[in-house]
């Protein structure tokens, strides 16, 4: 993956994020059944979105060491 | 044996342990203000990340959050929802700071700041607005210990007391250790308080309700209003989505703001440790979870209701007949929990105000600088003690008001790193701008359009002030700026990857 797409994808996730845990992208998914590991769905669905973020930083993260590592630099590998 | 003579003596082990970490810690660092404000810049991960997620995760979450969610329920997801959000762009701009601030030596925020927008204004305005800022949240986590141990004492030791005991320990070791013993403290506390918080978590709904689906299916019948967003207000009310969605993006935006944690930038031993720290960071919100069951555990409890929301982890831990040596856990847990944060704020407090608010206009030695650092250390711990005797203010609503101090912040640091044609009257123009206009809703909050936060409304002044007056002042010199925006710069400054 190319690092301008790993970049503007992250940057897409963190927009869809901020909008789907504020209003008005919470109100469909603001609901309390069903419950998931007995939560409310309500505080499952601001669950998924972190764990999500766990795996779209660790991604980023994968790709921008390898781009780091092949251009041999501490810097921050922007064009 | 009395119950809570068990207690005390598991509690003050606790202490005991701590104080001897953070003084072993402080043994063997170097005695310059760099050593003493920054830790050598030699942090390893592990502390790292401990240090960034137990500071985060303060009395705060482990008070003020089960307070909300047993008071105002979904309210409370607020906290758990924006981290990740707040965090992640320091992916990119962590080293990035980072990386400028060991070419210049910076220790501080505002000297970054100042170092592209060379201005005495803004590095006296930085450190009054961090101080106003750190008191209310040293208050916070102070009210937190003093909580915790007047609870569990069954009153024996009184909320000024306890709050005084935990805190004198916490300046001692501050004073002796500097940054060093922050970093290993915390480390120690952060894992301590991750267990206690899952144990607690799953047995408190198992034992009341027979199971955390059992509990909120109860919920759900007799509360349901509890179990959506965006919960409820202090009074009972529904709470606004306006209010809801603008506290979750004022605490995004100010959380790695925070000058203790911004420094922390400074700290690291590379940008490798900073960017890991930033990934696994989200991890810690998890950790919120079971913080929060243990509050809705307390929603439908039949044996009484504790004097305030914030009691009402201790309260619940006590109401239910829970071995000595659990509650001494507990105890302990919530204790680490506040000091951790307790210690870096106030470290940074007095380290900002002598960096930031002194030396610009009266140029001291190393050791003078240290020495003053010292005797603020005790000033600032002295005020915010004062304020944590006044007993009636929510844990919660404390931090939301110092978030929308800190999360100013963020345009004149944005502007440092990322935009060429940012002028110093812009930023200077635009921090007054924001500040003030903060500061009026906080005064005013019945004018506060759509219930939004203060910290929001004053950053839609902040913005486009900064951005105008910039634009209608003279460009900086471009090699100047390059100094902090280009990346050629930035490939300048070699990184060793063992530090």
């Amino acid at each position: 993956m190319s690092l301008r797409y790993a970049r503007t994808l992250a940057f897409v996730f963190l927009a869809a994020y901020a909008v789907a845990v504020t209003w008005p992208g919470m109100v469909p998914f603001n609901r309390i059944h069903p419950l998931i590991l007995g939560l409310p769905f309500s505080m499952v669905w601001i669950a998924i979105w972190i764990v999500a973020g766990c795996l779209v930083l660790w991604m980023l993260h994968r790709v921008e060491s390898t781009h780091r590592a092949r251009r041999g630099l501490g810097d921050d590998g922007a064009d | 044996m009395e119950r809570w003579h068990v207690v005390t003596a598991i509690l003050a082990g606790y202490l005991a342990l701590t104080l001897w970490i953070g003084l072993r810690a402080g043994r063997k660092r170097s005695a310059s203000v760099q050593g003493y404000v920054a830790g050598d810049r030699d942090f390893g991960l592990l502390v790292m990340y401990f240090v960034t997620g137990a500071t985060v995760f303060s009395a705060f979450a482990f008070l003020g959050g089960p307070g909300w969610a047993y008071s105002r329920g979904a309210a409370s997801f607020y906290i758990l929802a924006y981290g990740v959000l707040g965090i992640a762009p320091w992916y990119w701009i962590g080293p990035r700071a980072a990386a400028v601030g060991r070419r210049e030596g910076y220790v501080t925020q505002a000297q970054l700041i100042t170092g592209r927008f060379p201005s005495r204004t803004i590095s006296v305005l930085f450190a009054v607005m961090s101080v106003a800022a750190f008191v209310p949240y040293v208050t916070l986590q102070m009210q937190g210990a003093g909580i915790v141990i007047e609870a569990v004492t069954d009153g024996h030791i009184p909320l000024w007391a306890g709050a005084a005991l935990a805190y004198g320990i916490v300046v001692i070791y501050v004073l002796r250790g500097g940054v060093g013993a922050v970093g290993w403290t915390n480390t120690f506390q952060g894992i301590f308080m991750l267990i206690i918080a899952w144990t607690l978590g799953l047995y408190l709904p198992t034992r009341l309700y027979g199971g955390v689906g059992p509990m909120f299916e109860q919920i759900a019948t007799q509360r349901p209003e509890l179990l959506t967003v965006p919960g409820l207000a202090a009074d009972g009310s529904p709470w606004s989505w306006g209010a809801y969605s603008s506290s979750i993006l004022v605490s995004a935006i100010g959380i790695s703001l925070w000058p203790h944690l911004f420094m922390k930038a400074f700290t690291a031993r590379n940008d490798e440790i900073l960017r890991r720290t930033v990934v696994l960071f989200p991890t810690f919100q998890l950790f919120l979870i079971p913080v929060f069951l243990i509050g809705f555990a307390g929603v439908l409890f039949q044996g009484g209701a504790p004097e305030t929301p914030d009691f009402i982890l201790p309260f619940m831990i006590l109401e239910t007949d829970l071995p000595a040596i659990v509650v001494g856990l507990f105890c302990a847990g919530a204790l680490s929990a506040s000091m951790s944060t307790g210690d870096a704020l106030l470290h940074a407090a007095a380290s900002v105000t002598v960096e930031d608010g002194i030396r610009p206009f009266r140029p001291m030695d190393d050791a003078a600088q240290r020495r003053v650092i010292q005797i603020l250390v005790v000033v600032v711990g002295v005020i915010a003690y004062a304020f944590a005797l006044d007993e009636n203010s929510s844990l919660v609503v404390l931090l939301l008001t110092a978030y929308g101090i800190i999360a100013q912040f963020a345009p004149p640091v944005l502007a440092t790193l990322y935009w060429r044609r940012a002028t110093t009257p812009g930023v200077l123009a635009g921090l007054i701008a924001g500040s003030a206009t903060s500061v009026f809703f906080l005064q005013n909050a019945s004018l506060r359009p759509w219930d939004l936060h203060e910290g929001i409304l004053g950053l839609l002044v902040h913005v486009p002030v900064l951005v105008a007056v910039s634009l209608a002042t003279r460009p900086q010199d471009p090699t100047h700026v390059a100094g902090f925006v280009a990346d050629d710069a930035l490939h300048a400054v070699s990184e060793s990857p063992h530090g």
